[in-house]
């Protein structure tokens, strides 16, 4: 007849023994009287569980889409920030931060330089390889396409791998990836291919959010301890030197009369960027940054590639890059830099304008990459609030709907156990202690409604993560609220029906048949 | 000693501005420790009413009641709780126990209020002991449905006793069982008051069930109509 639920009994009766003895009353009444009946407090429990459910996958629903809001923006790669040696700042830009710094800028180059760096046109006439009138090739030259800066040509030896270091260790910085760029041929069997090679660092993987592995791995950091002859093929290098989608990894190369063995290919998950002849992504070869120094003899670095942990952050992570590598190069107030920090937004904004309105552009970037990220991220988020607006209304009915179904219960029990409330009167119960027995009831239903309804939630969002495809995060704090948010409808619920039970007077209690 | 001393008790009822009903009109009684009183009247004599002041569950209108020597008649209602608990055991007549709880844990409910709250193992220890006393040992498991008329009403005066409280109020305890069942309580009353000294006031209708006590007083009107020992001290021939 006398059902009991399953409980730790001894832990409870511990605790229960180390209370005030009202309470202690009040806990043990209330206990047995959920336990007396177990269909109504399933029932309330049910009704509860499920709002704090919905609120609990609210939560994790939120979160989620921030998340994936936060993974978009850093996958458009905004948050790139690359050092080059030198200044090829032109005349009249202003440094980034947007600070005017007059005797910062334009030393650096002969004014008849800066007009062939802006307009793109002429190549530049150095002895490289690639420049060499007998090679055979039918794309444009590293210079012709990315310009004597980018292309590394001609850049002042000015980066270290101390430097590299040092800026690892800037707050706000994710990864950093050291490189070196040579243009080089490559040769595989009888084929050969003219291409660049970027001596780099394992973080590059990560930094460059559209890379992905076809085959094999990136060069691992052991092997860049070692500065071990192992090479990464970008696809398009793969195609020339191997043919299309061939599997390379295993075989060798020969890169300046060094035999290299091939790890891997990247290929590009973007499709706004498929990989062409000529690009400087995977129409390129990557090795360990060591192995370049060691074959070359060389310790300088042409750039170092750095991602900010947040795009929003870009231009405050630039400006203590700039600070610090002035510091480390001992230069002064009134000298220029000596390195040269590009965001991938400049970059960008820059291509193909005027020099004038490239200028006045690159003056703007602090404010332009504000309201770009701003659109990009209000775009994303305004679906995903219109979802959370949804199911927070959801999730608030369902506890209205749960809070009013524990004070109906409430109701109703106390209406139901009238004579039960008359007769402890009679035996002793003051108001307190009737008083306290409903609420605690009610307090026990929210707290058990409340885990329940958590791991209900919990569920629902991985079930709504795997079959809709929608990012889902299930945090200990969304846990927590929800479960808050259960205990205190218990709370609130129990006050009304605890009050109307305290209140009543003994005689008509026990009177009423 | 007296355990009840009550004097010139009035309780009115005011139903409205002009209605009013005087349930009790100046009463006066006192009661000795160890007596077992009856309370005969038929309905509408002001009996339930006393009852219900005499058990603390109403304060009087005017008028002076002291309980065991205390001045109990202008207490609040939380320290007319702390005195139901200590000092007073009620049996009703439709013996208002838990459907769902055992024999046992209804005999436990005065023990979970009041001052003392002794613990778990006591609680039942002495409500073991109270079982005992009305002779239910065996029963204290069974949920009062798989009780008899007469066992639940002994349940409920185990749980009278629970508290070990010195006044016993019965209120028309034979009322809903029949009469050998009902003179089975009768007698338990009987053997607790010669045992145990406990003061028993009962309250009936019934004339026959009234001469099981020592003494018997009749209200008619919310006064004292008459006021007599009965010879024979309520025990039964066959007890």
């Amino acid at each position: 007849m006398l059902r009991r639920i399953p409980l730790n009994r001894e832990q409870i009766q511990s605790l229960v023994r180390e209370m005030p003895a009202e309470r202690r009353t009040a806990l043990e009444t209330a206990f047995q009287s959920l336990r007396r009946y177990p269909l109504r407090t399933a029932l309330t429990l049910l009704g509860l569980a499920f709002g704090v459910a919905a609120l609990m996958a609210t939560i994790a629903l939120g979160r989620g889409a921030q998340e994936a809001i936060r993974d978009q923006v850093r996958a458009a790669g905004l948050n790139v920030i690359e050092i080059t040696a030198g200044n090829y700042r032109t005349r009249g830009e202003r440094p980034i931060g947007g600070v005017e710094a007059p005797t910062r800028h334009g030393a650096a180059l002969p004014p008849g330089a800066l007009e062939r760096l802006l307009r793109k046109i002429e190549p530049v006439a150095l002895a490289h390889p690639e420049n060499d009138p007998m090679e055979k090739h039918d794309h444009p030259t590293a210079a012709e396409r990315l310009g004597d800066s980018a292309a590394g040509l001609g850049a002042a030896a000015t980066l270290t791998s101390d430097d590299a270091e040092a800026i690892a260790s800037v707050p706000g910085v994710a990864h950093v990836a050291s490189g070196i760029h040579e243009s080089v041929r490559v040769f595989a069997g009888d084929r050969r291919w003219f291409t660049r090679l970027h001596g780099t660092d394992v973080d590059l993987v990560q930094i460059r959010r559209s890379f992905a592995m076809q085959h094999g791995r990136f060069f691992s950091s052991g092997e860049l301890r070692r500065s071990s002859q192992v090479v990464v093929l970008g696809s398009v290098a793969r195609d020339q030197l191997f043919g299309q989608n061939e599997d390379p990894v295993g075989r060798d190369v020969t890169i300046w009369n060094q035999t290299f063995e091939v790890v891997g290919v990247v290929v590009s998950t973007n499709w706004m960027n498929p990989g062409a002849p000529g690009d400087d992504e995977f129409d390129a070869v990557y090795t360990p940054f060591t192995t370049v120094h060691r074959l070359l003899n060389a310790t300088n670095l042409n750039s170092i590639t750095v991602t900010a942990a947040s795009s929003g952050r870009v231009t405050e992570v630039s400006r203590s890059i700039t600070d610090l590598l002035r510091e480390r190069h001992g230069i002064g107030e009134t000298q220029a830099d000596d390195f040269t920090v590009t965001t991938q937004a400049s970059e960008v904004l820059g291509k193909g304008l005027h020099p004038k309105v490239a200028e006045t552009l690159a003056g703007n970037i602090p404010n332009l990459e504000r309201t770009t990220l701003r659109q990009l991220a209000a775009t994303l988020e305004r679906s995903s609030r219109t979802m959370s607006a949804l199911l927070l209304a959801i999730a608030l009915v369902s506890l209205i709907v749960g809070a009013i179904g524990i004070s109906n219960v409430m109701l109703l029990s106390v209406r139901e156990r009238i004579r039960e409330i008359g007769l402890r009167m009679a035996v002793g119960a003051q108001t307190g202690d009737v008083g306290s027995q409903f609420l605690t009831e009610s307090v026990l239903l929210g707290a058990a409604g409340g885990v329940l309804g958590v791991v209900i939630g919990a569920v629902a969002a991985v079930v709504v993560e795997s079959s809709f495809g929608l990012a889902v995060e299930v945090s200990v704090v969304a846990g927590l609220i929800s479960f808050v948010v259960a205990l205190l409808t218990g709370v609130i619920a129990g006050v009304s029906p605890a009050r109307r039970a305290a209140r009543l007077d003994p005689i008509v209690a026990l009177g009423s048949e | 000693m007296a355990a009840i001393e009550v004097r010139d008790l009035v309780k009115t009822y005011v139903l409205s501005e002009t209605h009013r009903v005087e349930a009790l009109r100046g009463l006066t009684l006192s009661v000795d420790k160890g007596e077992f009183l009856s309370v005969l009247g038929p309905s509408g004599s002001g009996k339930s009413t006393l009852m219900h002041i005499l058990g603390c569950l109403d304060q009087p209108t005017s008028g002076e009641y002291r309980l065991m020597g205390r001045d109990v008649a202008r207490l609040g209602n939380d320290e007319r709780a702390r005195i139901r608990n200590e000092e007073i055991g009620f049996v009703f007549q439709s013996f208002h126990l838990l459907a769902r709880a055992s024999a046992l844990e209804n005999v436990e409910l005065p023990m979970l209020y009041g001052a003392k709250r002794p613990s778990r193992e006591e609680r039942r220890q002495q409500a073991a002991e109270a079982l005992e006393a009305v002779r239910l040992s065996d029963r204290a498991t069974h949920a009062p449905s798989q009780l008899s008329g007469g066992q639940q009403q002994r349940v409920a005066i185990a749980r009278a006793l629970a508290n070990r409280p010195r006044l016993l109020l019965a209120d028309e305890p034979t009322g809903n069982l029949d009469t050998r069942t009902g003179r089975e309580i009768l007698d338990t009353f009987a053997r607790l008051n010669s045992e145990r000294g406990l003061t028993v006031i009962m309250i009936t209708h019934d004339r026959q069930v009234a001469q099981y006590a020592s003494r018997s007083v009749e209200l008619r009107d919310g006064r004292i109509l008459t006021d007599e020992a009965i010879s024979g001290n309520g025990a039964t021939p066959d007890a």
